[in-house]
């Protein structure tokens, strides 16, 4: 056998922006991600995330899964999936949902595009085919897994519309947040979704793998005047974790691939308790959930606003300034010092004494300097896990 | 629209069974029966060892013995036929090939099989415990399990907890040399399953099925049809209604919990309680919808190996029937699976869901009929046997025992047609395997175990449920308890 043909040896697969991708990293720093290859960061990471929280940023996001969901039953195939109730939703619309399993314990999240009461399609961060396929027992719905079909960016930053405007998108300006349609642009038709991961105003595109090349040249057209730049998933890392966005595997594991049964969290510990509806008539994961409600929760996944201005990065949380009467409270999930907000924010897990806003707590953070670790007893608020949200996401006409 | 404190659907012998006890506990009972007879799959196993103690405890039913079959007899093709003789659970051989040693071993491992099985059997007619219920009762009864095997002593549960992953044929292979007498046993350990001599856990359903029939040869004593007709009287005389030739199409639920049932006529019976006598899938899957059951759930049921492999096959011969070799006065059980491989061969097919070229047999002969389980006949999700090819290996088969046949009608029945008729998804004579990981508290499945379900008020009592295949009736009885004490 061909050692290419070894699952293992195989190479990581291309996206159909590769050509421009490879070009532009300098640094050769790649980032795997559901078999495919693409860029962690270009030249630095500094320099992608500041394009994307004053220009506007360009990240490959073709990796993602996509699921096509195409029937009669596709609504309710959908309302049995997810928590929250899409009865009501249009096409061009876009819900944002989570599902769990039995347990009540969340799987993935996603972004759901409606075309029409018979047709959706599904985007999520991991693989979940087989799931769908499962829920889907007894529905006159078909899934298709069209994740290599679609090639996609996304467009994120303040002047993100007004470049589209200079490609004479037309009235991209009045898309409204959590919806999409279809453009034009430079004779490419696209989809475009007014939708992301930054908390700022920003879009996703998708298109033909084979006009991706074209579409990414396009969107770079100005910079003699607005420095639009490439941007790897170590800026998108940034951006996320100051709009609060959560991913699964990295803050939470996912019910899926949880070893473990108590590493699985529910909607309520994960703060998206607004994303459940328990009025609707089912879906996976009810009853279990109904319980939830009832007992409370035991940790929940808060902001942190931490004191100083080192990244507690993997920091045990603990209840008390004293760290030899200290209680061991929790964990942080992911940190980072943030340039736009000037402060040093964190996302983690903290008990149930711990979770109201304005609660205290303390980080020992271990912060390498040099081959050796400085170690810091830091002060911690519990805060709004969206530290970043310009009113600039929500506008409409979009900001030009 | 009527009303009932029950509805059970499905008269197979576990819903009659049920019926009949909840009728007694003074529960307005329905039971809804697909075809114009009740008794289900059980007419398909025409006799029985013996009926189950506790049916004839709590519902006052006994049957006395009518055809006593008490011979053994293991066909091999070069006519030295075992014969042996069950006297009330004790054995002997009448004929045999096989060296004295070789007899002394045969019988002491059916023994120690026999001591196991007690021991298995002393559990399970109890309703299996919940393992992380926190409850004292489950808790107890793990520990009473757990009590039962120390019991063995040492030697004997080491012994047991040695085999009871084992394939029979390593077991077998270890103490006896003779190719027709382990033939013998590994038939009893594999008729009825997906396993072959070969397969993990084929000792475990030896010992399952030598508690449920009481027998490791489950000699068949009692006419079904009997049975089936004291059961329906014991219904009839406590009220019971039943309503046959009549099909359930839906049960009705709201907010997770049961309304009722309505039948494919369209009229509906409204009850808080069903109990299903129908096997796991087709509850689930058909009668209640998927739509409304959680994605893992419907994993679980989609995942549970139900594909039967048995057919049955009828032959009516213009003249009575002479076996070669065996004496009139001896005839009783025939098996024809002269050797270990010669079975394993016939499982291989099975694997692929193609029928054994070289199939396994086991007759039974009444003057000039013949009723044979043949396997392994699969059953086809999407296709249909080609009956007359699986006929004409069956009597190319028989025809080394009986001279001169002269066949003038032949039926075979195979796990595709049960399905048909009983409505048991996959043809399956238990309902589902019985394979260590879909026994006791995880029968038929985690979520499902205990009789319940995740729906208020709707119960499932079919051999889907603990402990299985076999007309027990445990399974009715059993789930007719726990709906009492869920009600209270």
């Amino acid at each position: 056998m061909n050692s290419s043909e070894i699952s293992y040896k195989k190479p990581l697969l291309e996206t159909p922006f590769h050509k421009r991708t490879s070009e532009n990293c300098y640094s050769n720093n790649w980032y795997r991600w559901a078999g495919y290859k693409v860029v962690n960061e270009y030249s630095s990471t500094e320099l992608e995330y500041t394009a994307v929280r004053n220009t506007a940023g360009v990240f490959d996001i073709t990796p993602m899964h996509k699921y096509e969901i195409k029937g009669e039953d596709a609504k309710q195939f959908i309302n049995k999936l997810i928590t929250k109730d899409i009865s009501n939703i249009q096409s061009n619309q876009i819900a944002y949902g989570i599902w769990c399993n039995e347990d009540g314990m969340v799987i993935d999240d996603g972004t759901i595009f409606c075309f029409n009461e018979n047709h959706f399609r599904i985007f999520c961060a991991e693989r979940n085919l087989n799931w769908f396929s499962d829920t889907a027992t007894g529905f006159k719905v078909t899934i298709e897994d069209i994740s290599t079909s679609i090639a996609a960016l996304a467009f994120q930053g303040p002047l993100s519309c007004k470049i589209l405007n200079l490609l004479k998108v037309n009235n991209i300006e009045n898309l409204k947040p959590f919806h999409f349609d279809n453009y034009n642009i430079e004779n490419h038709n696209v989809t475009i979704s007014r939708t992301g991961f930054s908390g700022d105003l920003g879009y996703e595109i998708w298109c033909d793998p084979s006009q991706a090349i074209d579409v990414w040249d396009s969107l770079f057209k100005f910079n003699r005047d607005y420095k639009v730049l490439a941007a790897g998933m170590s800026a998108l890392e940034m951006v996320r974790i100051e709009a609060g966005f959560i991913q699964p595997n990295v803050d939470f594991m996912s019910a899926e691939q949880a070893l473990r049964p108590n590493r699985m969290r529910n909607p309520y510990e994960l703060g998206l308790g607004w994303l459940v509806n328990l009025e609707k008539k089912y879906f996976t994961g009810k009853q279990a959930l109904i319980r939830h409600k009832e007992n409370g929760i035991e940790k929940k996944l808060v902001g942190l606003d931490v004191e100083g201005d080192k990244p507690a990065v993997g920091s045990v949380l603990y209840d008390n300034s004293k760290k030899n009467k200290a209680k061991e409270i929790g964990i942080v999930t992911a940190a980072m010092w943030s340039p736009v907000l000037k402060s040093n924010i964190a996302i983690g897990f903290v008990n149930k004494e711990h979770y109201k806003l304005g609660s205290n707590v303390y980080a020992e953070i271990y912060h390498p300097e040099e081959l050796d670790y400085r170690k810091i007893w830091a002060e911690c608020k519990v805060v709004k896990r969206q530290f970043f949200n310009n009113p600039r996401r929500n506008a409409v006409p979009a900001f030009k | 629209m009527k009303k009932f404190d029950i509805i059970i659907i499905g008269g197979g012998h576990n819903g009659l069974v049920a019926a009949s006890y909840l009728s007694k506990k003074n529960k307005k009972v329905l039971v809804i029966e697909k075809n114009e007879n009740v008794g289900g799959l059980a007419e398909y196993a025409d006799n029985i060892n013996c009926i189950s103690p506790i049916i004839t405890k709590e519902l006052s039913i006994n049957a006395t013995n009518t055809n006593n079959t008490n011979h053994i007899i293991s066909l091999e093709d070069h006519q030295n036929h075992t014969v042996l003789e069950d006297n009330n659970g004790k054995l002997s051989f009448i004929k045999t090939n096989a060296d004295e040693h070789d007899q002394k071993n045969f019988l002491s491992i059916i023994n120690n099989y026999k001591i196991f099985s007690k021991t298995l059997g002393s559990f399970m007619f109890k309703k299996p415990p919940r393992v992380k219920s926190g409850n004292k009762a489950d808790i107890l009864q793990l520990i009473s399990m757990g009590w039962k095997v120390r019991k063995l002593g040492k030697k004997n549960m080491r012994e047991l907890l040695r085999v009871i992953g084992l394939n029979i044929a390593d077991d077998l292979e270890d103490n006896l040399s003779n190719d027709n007498l382990m033939g013998l046993l590994s038939h009893e350990a594999v008729l009825g399953t997906n396993l072959g001599p070969r397969s993990p856990g084929s000792i475990l359903t030896l010992l399952y099925k030598q508690a449920i029939n009481n027998n490791v040869f489950n000699l068949k004593n009692i006419e079904v049809g009997n049975y089936i007709n004291l059961l329906e009287e014991s219904c009839n005389k406590n009220s019971v209604e039943i309503i046959k030739s009549t099909e359930v199409k839906k049960i009705l639920t709201q907010n997770n919990s049961v309304t009722g049932v309505q039948l494919n006529n369209g009229e509906i019976f409204e009850s808080t309680c069903v109990i299903s006598n129908t096997d796991p899938k087709t509850t689930y899957l058909n009668l209640l919808g998927a739509e409304i059951l959680d994605t893992d759930f419907i994993r679980r049921t989609k995942n549970y190996r139900n594909k039967g492999n048995v057919a049955k096959l009828e032959l009516v011969f213009e003249n009575d029937i002479n076996i070669n070799g065996v004496d009139n006065n001896m005839y009783g059980k025939f098996i024809y699976a002269p050797n270990i491989q010669y079975i394993e061969h016939a499982f291989n097919a099975n694997k692929y869901n193609k029928y054994s070229e070289n199939p396994c047999l086991e007759f039974y002969v009444n003057k000039n009929i013949l009723s044979a389980n043949v396997y392994y006949v699969p059953h086809l999700a999407n296709s249909n046997h080609q009956e007359n090819e699986i006929i004409k290996k069956c009597i190319s088969i028989l025809s080394k025992f009986i001279p001169d046949m002269k066949i003038s009608k032949e039926k075979l029945i195979t796990p595709n047609a049960i399905e048909a008729k009983y409505n048991v998804a996959g043809g399956h004579w238990h309902h589902g395997d019985l394979e260590i990981d879909q026994l006791l508290m995880m029968r038929p499945f985690y979520g499902s175990a205990q009789y319940s379900t995740p729906i208020n008020g709707l119960y499932l009592c079919s051999a889907g449920t603990h402990p299985g295949g076999g007309l027990t009736g445990i399974n009715g009885i059993n789930a007719a308890k726990k709906v009492i004490g869920d009600l209270k």
